[in-house]
């Protein structure tokens, strides 16, 4: 076992080919960005796929040379494998590309007339006609220069942004701003923090911007947990699911490794999660979304019990004084006592006072990987807050005391950081990014022309930098302001925002004299600075509505909150153009106009840095292309490179280089010839960063904080925590949602999500929508083979393969519902069906479905047969200043689909009910196509 | 060539199925005639991950079990086989059905008492694990379900190696009554077995009991005593099935649950008031 764990029976393994003619090495990872990890090894014969790998490090490279890190506890040592740890669905990759529902060709709603009548009004109904690229091309062009003539370039929004492959060149969202950018902007959706709301519009407000509002600094938080920490506290919290997407499974080789090395961890969840399925040490069930009533009865317990760290809150933190009145009962008469909290949040108090008791006891640290019932709710800013109190109060910044994002910051320093001689002393701490955001530095400084063609198509998620901008929630209601209202909010929702930015109030249409974020000064801005006049500068343009939409992103009903309402309003004629570009036809792209097949990576060349933390090592692929694209596909970056061609803007998208001078360019400009020459990196394809020998030099997490809070303050307005946040009490001090200091919401003007809701008499069960263990969100709902995991899909007698819906075996036999029952999940919003799963993996009173599954419209804003459960979620933010989604922990009913229902939704709706299928991949693009199959 | 032996640990195996994916990945639409034809793309598992819901709220796991041919050194399969030759052993050790030879008669599926062998209708033939034994002979040390654990959950090693003797010392067989004539050639290690468990807390003080004893006394008389934890948790472990007596004292307070059945399930006994 510690065999296993320490690496030390492992010799060098290097598989050969073995019945193949070509190996190309890939990024097999989902989270998309300029960054990947996961690389794999990808066999080809006779131009297919025959199998996809681990990449073995050593394959081509002295495994000691890469300088291998070692951690050690309790006799227990953690070292880095040979060969890479991808996620199940990275290695079945090759049936992403080869599915059935690919997009085979350019396509156009057959009732959609560009001259004639759009019939928007049947996006999602009206099926498709196949067209070739030139008579595709043609159309886009026409309709770009139109709605540039007619309201101008603002009025087209790109939703090109989120999660996706990982393609630097052929990036597979925002390749549209190359183009759109040098005609004069374009409107921007600017993807919200969407599974660390709470982090980003709650934490901030205590600690800072921090990483996109988590802990900041996080540096060897891996290797200070491992020698320090006695237990990991996760809120929600899942190790082995939300990890895989952006870095693969090395976050569960480590949470064995703790299991085994004697760190406890305690699971506080609605449902045994994967991670608490194997690792846990303690689950304690927790109804979902009332995490913050547990929190604070422990507080509460703290105080009354004198156990935290008095001397810590004195010197680092502001507003304990108000903390303590709260949690004593002294503002509203009710003391949150544990018994107060059991009864919201259903833990016993006995079992709340023995946590509080082992936490003030023990080093502990929280665990998190984005995602979680925990942060994405309605008002998630008070659970992410109590827990910056919570680590606050104990002594956060201490050794072994940290909140930590798994593996996600905090591993060992490659030699980037040290030998590479990059900017680092000017690089801003609080990104968290650091010196991997300085090794892209290099490039813009080397040549800033590459720089430009490679970052902006990447920059839509983490920044603002449209002209015009609407928040990714929120774009339904700023169509439905149509052309004469505007609709207002507070902060962009920009990943790398100042905390001060939420108390800007924006917005759509942009008009002249309207605050933007002057980037240029970013590196000298103060933190504490609440001056906002000094950070921001004023625009001098007017903007306009939209009218056009070009998608690269087309998963906003199964992503985003209250989907079935997207649907309906896209319908909204004021859209004259819906454009989607991507490799499924699949969600949204169903609503298109002109659909373009993008291709996957496995059709592209292409480069990759993957050199965020959170693997054994990093590494820089050359990412050849292994199989030629599939039908007429093209890459994303391909397909706006047609479009500029018809409007005689190809030199200003390509730059004039090709894909061998852009890799070069990459390489090159990151500094990455020094560790590797860059003959020998073409000729090997993948080269392995070492690991620095300072890497223990590096202080672990906020521990000069901790040490010397003065000399070392928190990017807060006091530069400590702020427990009462000082900004809050000074824009929305009667901010009954999101008030200054982190309280209990009951409800609220946005939301009514509780079991002492009215609604909970017709929809009693609260659901959770949890990143999906077998999809990256929207993303790999295709492949068969992870549909066979007991919890992938569940067949229903009719064949078809549902999402399943976890509920107790007392809430089903309450319910007559059996393990493959056919069930609807619903609410007032809509039905949603489902495959039941009937288990003891989650609590009564609640239900799971794990968010992402592509939808299968039966009857459009009413029933959907795919399992898209954010078709129903609640339509609100996350509170009323804070601009994120609230998609889990909300009221819905869980009930058998009766033979008769079954049956009038299938006589009714006959084809819809009866689209084309495939028995072991689920949804085909055929079924969408009327001429010209 | 080394005889071949696979070991499987279940305490480090998450469940993530990449075992199971890179048999289909390799299998699936790929002839590696003559060692296997292509494996049908769904309903076929020669890599099967066993997935089970142990306990009830909130005392819960899951345990993985990998299962898949055991390549047994006395492998009834190949004697039920009517065809000379169909289904033979390597000298690694690797069992494998011949898919040219065979004639689809199904013998083999019922002679094999570990249920991994699967019928393929379009073929015709039976079609199981071969322990990619068409990589090894390409140079391969892995198989495709080992080299895509993250874990190092699986592994295949020659059978004198340091790890294997290591171990084969520490293992336990899948169906251990039936080991001595199978002989399999797959070693476990963490497979499931049951638990009693459960909370001990004062209805009186509105706590839980810490450091309170619990006594377990199985039907043959063996006794193993543990203290509740800091959440007034026992875990009793790694039980077989059987009967068993368990007894908890705190303060003077004693509670007593006899006649616990472990055969029928795991026990979760539940938050407990100790009066």
């Amino acid at each position: 076992m510690s065999d296993a764990i320490s690496n030390k029976a492992l010799p060098g393994t290097a598989p050969p080919n073995a019945g193949a003619d070509k190996t190309v090495v890939k990024a097999i990872n989902l989270s998309g960005g300029i960054f990947g990890a996961c690389p794999a090894h990808v066999d080809v014969k006779d131009g297919k796929v025959v199998r996809i790998r681990p990449l073995h490090y050593d394959s081509k490279y002295d495994f000691e040379s890469f300088n291998p890190w070692e951690m050690e506890r309790n006799g227990v040592k953690l070292r880095p494998l040979t060969k890479s740890v991808p996620p199940p669905w990275g290695l079945a990759y090759k049936k992403r590309t080869y599915s059935p529902n690919r997009v085979p060709y350019p396509m156009k709603r057959v009732d959609w007339d560009p001259n004639g009548e759009r019939n928007t009004q049947n996006r999602g109904s009206s099926k498709f006609e196949r067209i070739s690229w030139d008579e595709a091309t043609d159309i886009i062009a026409s309709e770009i220069k139109r709605i540039h003539k007619e309201y101008g370039p603002l009025a087209i929004l790109v939703q090109g942004d989120g999660h996706s492959e990982s393609k630097l060149i052929h990036a597979p969202h925002g390749c549209s701003t190359l183009l759109l950018n040098k005609m004069g902007g374009f409107t921007q959706q600017v993807r919200n923090p969407d599974s660390w709301e709470g982090w980003y519009w709650g934490a901030k407000h205590v600690w800072g911007k921090g990483f996109i509002g988590n802990m900041a600094p996080a540096e060897n938080l891996v290797n200070d947990m491992t020698e320090n920490t006695d237990m990991i506290v996760l809120q929600g919290g899942d190790p082995e699911t939300t990890p895989w997407g952006f870095r693969g499974q090395f976050a569960s080789r480590l949470m064995f490794f703790w299991q085994k090395a004697g760190i406890e961890q305690v699971y506080i969840c609605p449902d045994l999660n994967y991670s608490a399925a194997v690792h846990a040490n303690k689950w304690i069930p927790i109804l979902p979304n009332t995490d913050a009533a547990m929190q604070l009865a422990i507080i509460y317990t703290w105080v009354v019990e004198g156990t935290y760290d008095k001397e810590y809150v004195a010197t680092h933190a502001v507003g304990m004084d108000k903390i303590e009145d709260y949690v004593l009962g002294k503002v509203d008469g009710v003391p949150k006592t544990p018994k107060w909290a059991s009864e919201k949040c259903g833990v016993p108090s006995y079992t709340i006072k023995a946590m509080a008791r082992h936490w003030a006891k023990v080093r502990t640290s929280t665990g998190h990987y984005f995602g979680g019932g925990f942060i994405r709710g309605p008002y998630a800013t008070e659970p992410a807050r109590l827990e910056c109190i919570q680590l606050g109060m104990q002594g956060l910044g201490k050794p072994g005391q940290h909140h930590a994002q798994i593996a996600y910051m905090g591993m060992p320093k490659n030699i980037t950081w040290d030998q590479l001689n990059y900017d680092i002393a000017n690089s801003d701490p609080s990104t968290g990014f650091q010196e991997y955001s300085g090794t892209f530095e290099t490039i813009k400084q080397k040549d800033p022309e590459l720089y430009e063609r490679i970052f902006n198509p990447h920059r839509g998620t983490p920044q603002a930098w449209g002209k015009q901008f609407i928040p990714k929630t929120l774009i339904e209601e700023a169509i439905k302001a149509g052309t004469d209202k505007h609709i207002n909010f507070w902060g962009t929702g920009g990943h790398e925002e100042e905390p001060i930015d939420q108390m800007i109030k924006y917005q759509y249409p942009v008009k002249k004299g309207d605050l933007r974020f002057s980037g240029s000064e970013k590196k000298n801005l103060a933190h504490n600075d609440t001056d906002i006049d000094k950070i921001y500068e004023r625009i001098d343009y007017d903007g306009v509505p939209i009218h056009m939409v070009w998608t690269d992103t087309p998963c906003r009903q199964t992503c985003w909150g209250d989907g079935f309402d997207i649907g309906m309003t896209i319908r909204s004629p004021q859209i004259e153009f819906v454009l989607a570009q991507h490799p499924w036809l699949e969600n949204d792209c169903i609503y298109a106009d002109i659909v373009l097949p993008a291709n996957t990576t496995l059709e592209v060349d292409d480069v990759m840095p993957c050199v965020r933390d959170g693997e054994h090592f990093q590494t820089m692929l050359n990412m050849r292309q292994a199989v030629k694209p599939i039908g007429e596909s093209k890459s994303d970056f391909e397909c706006v490179v047609e479009i500029a061609k018809k409007l005689d803007m190809e030199k200003e998208v390509t730059i004039g280089r090709t894909v061998e001078q852009y890799v070069e360019g990459v390489y090159k400009g990151m500094n990455f010839d020094k560790i590797t020459p860059w003959e020998e990196f073409q000729e090997k394809d993948y080269m392995v960063i070492p690991v620095s020998k300072n890497w223990k030099k590096l202080p672990a997490g906020l521990y000069e904080f901790y040490k010397d809070p003065v000399g070392h303050p928190l990017p807060t307005p006091t530069g400590k925590l702020e427990f009462c946040s000082t900004n809050l009490s000074k824009y929305f001090p009667n901010d009954e949602e999101r008030p200054p200091y982190p309280q209990w919401i009951e409800k609220g003007i946005t939301h009514d999500e509780r079991l002492s809701s009215s609604r909970a008499r017709t929809y009693p069960l609260l659901i959770i929508t949890n990143h999906p263990r077998w999809r990256v969100h929207a993303q790999a709902d295709d492949i068969p083979w992870t549909k066979e995991a007991m919890t992938g899909k569940i067949r229903g007698f009719d064949g078809y393969l549902y999402e399943p819906c976890w509920i107790n075996p007392k809430d089903a036999e309450a319910r007559g519902i059996k393990t493959g029952d056919i069930v609807k999940v619903f609410n007032e919003r809509g039905i949603v069906l489902c495959g039941a799963l009937v288990m003891e993996r989650i609590m009564p009173g609640a239900v799971s479905v794990d968010h992402g599954a592509r939808t299968d419209i039966i009857i459009p804003g009413k029933l959907d047969r795919g399992g898209a459960i954010n078709l129903i979620t609640p339509k609100g933010l996350t509170s009323r200043h804070a601009g994120g989604q609230a998609t889990t922990s909300f009221l819905v009913d869980v009930q058998r689909a009766s033979m008769e229902e079954l049956d009038k939704w299938r006589r009714e709706y006959p084809e819809a009910w009866n689209r084309e299928y495939d028995r072991a991949s689920g949804l085909k693009a055929n079924a969408w196509v009327e001429r010209g199959k | 060539m080394g005889k071949k032996v696979f070991l499987v640990d279940t305490t480090i195996c998450n469940g993530c199925y990449s075992c199971h994916i890179g048999c289909k990945d390799e299998h699936v639409a790929n002839d590696w005639t003559p060692i296997a034809k292509p494996m049908p793309e769904i309903d076929h598992f020669w890599f099967k991950l066993d997935e089970k819901v142990r306990g009830t709220v909130p005392k819960v796991k899951v345990a993985y079990t990998p299962r898949f041919c055991m390549h047994c050194d006395n492998p009834t399969c190949a004697q039920a086989c009517p065809t000379e030759g169909a289904i033979y052993k390597r000298d690694d050790g690797l069992v494998i059905i011949d898919p040219i030879k065979c004639t689809g008669c199904r013998k083999c599926m019922e002679a094999c008492p570990y249920d991994v062998i699967y019928f393929n209708r379009d073929l015709n033939i039976a079609q199981k694990c071969t322990g990619c034994a068409h990589l090894l002979d390409a140079g391969w040390k892995e198989t495709r379900c080992s080299d895509n654990c993250p874990t190092l959950s699986i592994r295949i090693v020659d059978e004198d190696s340091e790890e294997a003797k290591n171990f084969i010392a520490e293992s336990e067989f899948y169906k251990p009554e039936i080991a001595d004539k199978m002989k399999p050639r797959v070693y476990y290690k963490g497979l499931p077995k049951k638990f009693i468990a459960g909370t001990v807390f004062d209805p009186a003080q509105d706590e839980v009991v810490i450091g309170g004893c619990v006594t377990l006394t199985a039907a043959d008389g063996n006794v193993s005593k543990i203290k509740t934890d800091h959440f007034g948790d026992f875990w009793f472990e790694n039980l077989p099935d059987g009967k068993f007596k368990l007894e908890i004292e705190a303060d003077g307070k004693t509670k007593l649950f006899d006649n616990l059945d472990t055969a029928v399930a795991d026990i979760n006994l539940g938050d407990i008031p100790l009066t």
